[in-house]
């Protein structure tokens, strides 16, 4: 069984369609890239996925692990194992790291029938996990990505992924606002975090992230629906030739 | 009937057209009933409010009377109450004046307070906390006067508690004046949880000398119907006030913020911060008025007041007000009511937080804007605590106080059945 399968999924903003029938079926262990001019949904996938409230599904269904989510809360999606790297991380001051994180990994095994986790674990778990992006700032007193840099904010979503050990991680352009040292380390430490249990799905413009963490598959999402499907070197004929022959290609099938 | 009560209730009408004053009516919790306090025969209430780690000279006024000597220290500081204060240093306490109605009744009937002096060039190393707990056995109308003198140079950190002990009803007219002489620095912590019954008037009057510097905080935490009437005045170049407010009320609660601040020299600054969480049918006003006298160049002043009302039955009304009469000044001023953010409550929510514990982290963090400000690490990791426990409904005026009482059923247990409910929103 897949680990996600969505089908014929339509969501729209308001009286705005923007994604018209995406199909996509993601597996235990894979790692998918989803490519594709500005808005073209990608964003809007994801969030479908996770559950933003700002999109309405009009048709179709995302099925998680045999579940059909879209009818669950969004916090419920996040302990069965969904997590959204976001594109923009929200600074919220005055809601420390270490709090924030203590809560959620807290809630996730309240979810899962288990007892909270001691102080003293939890502190080791921070740290530990903190390397996986190369995190030396002291998290203790610092509000959730308040005055954090670009790529502060996008070693955090990391970070946070790693401490909730998800299924599957939506990032959605996570290497965007990223210097090169920045990206090497965020997607170095999405790929310490593979394992055979779990799926990644990374949204990005450039085949450079892609350099790092190698997909198994490249999607390409263009008006609302994923238009191809290829192996990684779809990516490598995107970065040299951009997106007007798949446009093009379709025009030639009838399908635009 | 009680002649002063007769003249409080009279006070609404005859100051309708007072800017100041047009919006308070005490109404309802002005009864027939109240008593002024009489002294205790058995001494002082035990109860203290402790803060944990931290060490404070802790006061106490009783319902309205002060039960220890005055203190002479041998540095000069001097402490105790103000009626013996009157009798020993006429001398020292002559400043005392009347400033508008309420302080003249308070002028003419409070029965003790707390005398502060603290000479030229001293720095008050533990912070001075006063509690003022009301637990009489009848309907008390409480009046007490501090006055608090802070010398030249020196400095000094003053708690102010307000509690209830039990349940009965309550009414307290109180005046604080304070002197802050140059280049003296004074933090000035209000705290406030009184039962639902009882109201308060708290009146500060700041005045302050050349290079003085003053951080002024009130915290409402509970009570019936409280106005903390602030008034500062910069009569000295380069002063710097920051006075800022938190107020969480539920129910029928009412908390009534009037700030003014007075910069007649040049070079002052002022900041004030005050936020609100309002629920059910709980009403706020914040009323904040900055005047930049003539002469008073190069001014800095900023105002800002932001609420969140959790029910439409909740209201804030919310005049900032800056009164200016130079050009050389920066100021502003804001208001917004409101809810929380969307976007972070979304970004939390995919962390795995349900709504209610992701609105209530948002509703504390809206907090800690304000506890932030807090000088004093100790007082401000509990105030923080004390927000929290608020919005999680777990606050009692007994749960500080070092006897413990409440749970050996010494003490009347004061839970606040009060719970910001988050999903309201």
């Amino acid at each position: 069984m897949a680990l996600l399968s969505i089908r014929n999924l339509h969501a729209s903003i308001g009286e705005k369609e923007i994604l018209k029938g995406v199909n996509l079926e993601i597996n235990k262990g894979e790692v998918h890239a989803i490519m594709g001019p500005n808005g073209n949904g990608k964003s809007t996938l994801a969030g479908v996925i996770a559950g933003n409230p700002t999109f309405t599904v009009t048709q179709g269904e995302v099925i998680y692990n045999g579940k059909n989510i879209l009818d669950l809360p969004v916090d419920v999606r996040a302990n069965e194992g969904i997590f959204l790297g976001f594109q923009y991380p929200v600074e919220i001051p005055g809601v420390s790291i270490t709090n924030f994180m203590r809560t959620a990994v807290n809630e996730k095994r309240k979810y899962h029938g288990l007892d909270p986790m001691p102080a003293g674990e939890f502190l080791k778990l921070m740290e530990e996990k903190k390397k996986v992006v190369e995190m030396t700032t002291n998290l203790a007193n610092r509000s959730v990505n308040q005055g954090f840099s670009g790529g502060e904010k996008k070693k955090n979503e990391i970070f946070q992924m790693a401490m909730l050990d998800p299924t599957l991680a939506i990032l959605d352009e996570t290497d965007s606002g990223l210097d090169i040292d920045a990206l090497r380390i965020v997607a170095t430490g999405v790929n310490k975090l593979r394992t055979p249990n779990n799926a990644t799905v990374v949204i990005t413009h450039y085949q450079r992230l892609l350099d790092y963490i190698v997909p198994d598959f490249v999607h390409i999402l263009y008006e609302g629906r994923i238009v191809k499907t290829g192996p990684k070197e779809l990516a490598l004929d995107l970065e040299k030739n951009g997106y007007d022959w798949i446009k093009k290609e379709l025009e030639e099938k009838g399908e635009l | 009937m009680n002649a002063t009560i007769d003249h409080l209730r009279r006070l609404p009408i005859e100051l309708r057209k007072n800017e100041v004053w047009r919006r308070v009516d005490f109404g309802s919790f002005l009864v027939d009933d109240l008593q002024p306090s009489q002294r205790s025969q058995e001494g002082q209430c035990d109860c203290q409010c402790n803060v944990p780690n931290l060490e404070t000279t802790r006061l106490i006024l009783w319902n309205g009377f002060y039960y220890h000597s005055l203190q002479c220290l041998d540095n000069g500081i001097i402490y105790g109450s103000i009626r013996e204060a009157q009798r020993q240093y006429p001398n020292l306490v002559a400043e005392m004046t009347a400033e508008n109605a309420y302080s003249t009744i308070n002028a003419e009937g409070y029965t003790d307070g707390l005398f502060l002096y603290v000479p030229d060039h001293i720095t008050v190393d533990l912070p001075i906390q006063l509690q003022s707990a009301i637990g009489g056995e009848q309907p008390t109308l409480v009046q007490t006067r501090n006055l608090v003198k802070v010398g030249q140079g020196s400095q000094l950190s003053l708690i102010l508690c307000d509690d209830s002990t039990n349940d009965d009803r309550s009414f307290s007219n109180n005046v604080t004046q304070v002197f802050v002489g140059a280049q003296a620095k004074v933090q000035l912590y209000k705290m406030q949880n009184l039962n639902d019954k009882s109201a308060l008037l708290n009146q500060t009057f700041v005045a302050m000398e050349e290079g003085a510097s003053l951080l002024s905080m009130a915290f409402t935490f509970n009570g019936g119907s409280i106005r903390n009437h602030t008034e500062i005045r910069m009569f000295g170049e380069h002063c710097h006030t920051e006075a800022h407010g938190l107020y969480l009320l539920d129910k029928e609660q009412r908390a009534d913020n009037y700030v003014f601040v007075d910069h007649a020299k040049p070079n002052c600054t002022s900041h004030e911060l005050f936020k609100g969480i309002m629920d059910d049918s709980s009403s706020a006003i914040f009323n904040g008025h900055v005047l930049v006298e003539d002469g008073a160049v190069k001014t800095e002043a900023y105002q800002t007041n932001r609420n969140i009302l959790l029910t439409d039955k909740a209201s804030i009304d919310t005049k900032p007000f800056l009164e200016i009469y130079n050009d050389d000044v920066k100021c502003s001023h804001g208001s917004t009511t409101g809810q929380l953010d969307d976007k972070a409550l979304f970004y939390l929510r995919t962390r795995g937080l349900s709504e209610r514990i992701a609105r209530t982290l948002l509703m504390a963090a809206f907090c800690d804007e304000v506890t932030q400000k807090v000088e004093i690490p100790a007082l401000r990791d509990w105030l923080g605590d004390m927000c929290n426990r608020r919005l999680h409904g777990e606050l009692s005026p007994c749960s500080d106080c070092y006897l413990n009482c409440s749970t050996t059923g010494g003490c009347e247990k004061l839970k606040l059945d009060f719970h910001l409910d988050p999903t309201k929103l």
